[in-house]
């Protein structure tokens, strides 16, 4: 039979009880999105510096790409993290062992955080690239390399 | 509805009580679904690290991260490789099955949580999740395998290493 739901009473715990549950509503609308874009709407093999060029520094709609994967990895990684922190918390029991378990997850978190913000509001297009990009993989003849 | 329940007996020393532990629920669909979505969880989260950091290139090497996408699409040192290729299809198709289920057997896990009556139904909801699960997992699975059927559209050549102004 069913039994009650455990629900932390206060403090953090409730907070990122919360947390857990409105983060993981947006993700399903964020990372399921991002899955059908990439994969679906578009063959995965077309996507490339140019691809990702193209909708970060598009003058009209790079905003929105942006601003929507900065929403889906802060929120993943505080979503994954914190789940991967309440899985170990059950298995990892020494105090000394604990601590550094805590202070590698927040670090990790943090290092790929700062990298991807980083990616996403510092990217500026390296223009000459693209073009090199596009002259040498033009025209269907480079196809028949393909064996 | 929500109780603090009395610490767990299997806070154990013991490899066998650690294995009772993991398997708490005795069984069951229960437990197998809160197994399986803390398996997916940690799957997913495996996949962002090294996703966060390969897009981490574009910032710094864009040559650096079309040689690595283009890996994806079977294209290793300049060489087209069909088994990488293959491989890199099936782990995307994998993916994607890992997020879904883990995004829709989390939408029953609010259920359970907002909706006072929804434990009781956990074992249909599950079959719930199951049929919305292959219901967008199947006619994804015919698009991604797809491509499979025919060779890639161009060799990928990537530009020499140009450094990022």
């Amino acid at each position: 039979m069913a039994r009650n739901r455990i629900k932390p009473q206060g403090g953090f715990e409730l907070t990122a009880w919360y947390f857990m549950r409105i983060s993981g509503l947006m993700l399903v609308f964020l990372a399921v999105g991002h899955l059908f874009i990439m994969h679906i709407a578009n063959n995965v093999e077309n996507i490339n510096y140019a691809f990702v060029a193209g909708r970060w520094a598009n003058p009209r709609t790079g905003w929105i790409w942006r601003l929507w994967d900065m929403s889906m990895i802060a929120l993943a990684m505080f979503h994954g993290f914190n789940g991967l922190r309440q899985i170990l918390d059950e298995h990892v029991h020494g105090a000394k062992a604990r601590v550094a378990m805590h202070t590698t997850l927040w670090a990790v978190m943090t290092t790929l955080l700062v990298l991807g913000t980083y990616a996403i509001w510092m990217f500026q297009v390296d223009k000459a690239y693209v073009e090199q990009f596009k002259a040498m993989n033009s025209g269907a003849g480079s196809h028949a390399s393909v064996k | 509805m929500s109780t603090i329940l009395p610490e767990p007996h299997a806070y154990r020393p013991g490899k066998l009580a650690r294995l009772k532990e993991g398997l708490r629920y005795q069984g069951g669909i229960g437990q197998w679904s809160w197994l399986l979505h803390r398996v997916t969880g940690v799957g997913i989260l495996i996949f962002l690290i090294i996703h966060v950091l390969d897009t981490f290139f574009v910032v710094f090497n864009p040559a650096l991260y079309d040689h690595t996408v283009a890996i994806y699409g079977g294209v290793f040192g300049g060489q087209y490789f069909w088994p990488l290729r293959w491989a890199f299809r099936l782990a995307e198709l994998g993916l994607m099955a890992t997020v879904l289920y883990h995004a829709i057997n989390g939408v029953r896990v609010i259920l359970f949580d907002f909706w006072s009556e929804g434990c009781k139904y956990q074992k249909e909801s599950f079959v719930a999740v199951l049929i919305v699960f292959l219901a967008l997992m199947v006619p994804a699975a015919v698009v991604v395998i797809l491509p499979l059927a025919s060779s890639p559209d161009h060799m990928v050549k990537v530009p020499a290493n140009t450094p990022n102004p």
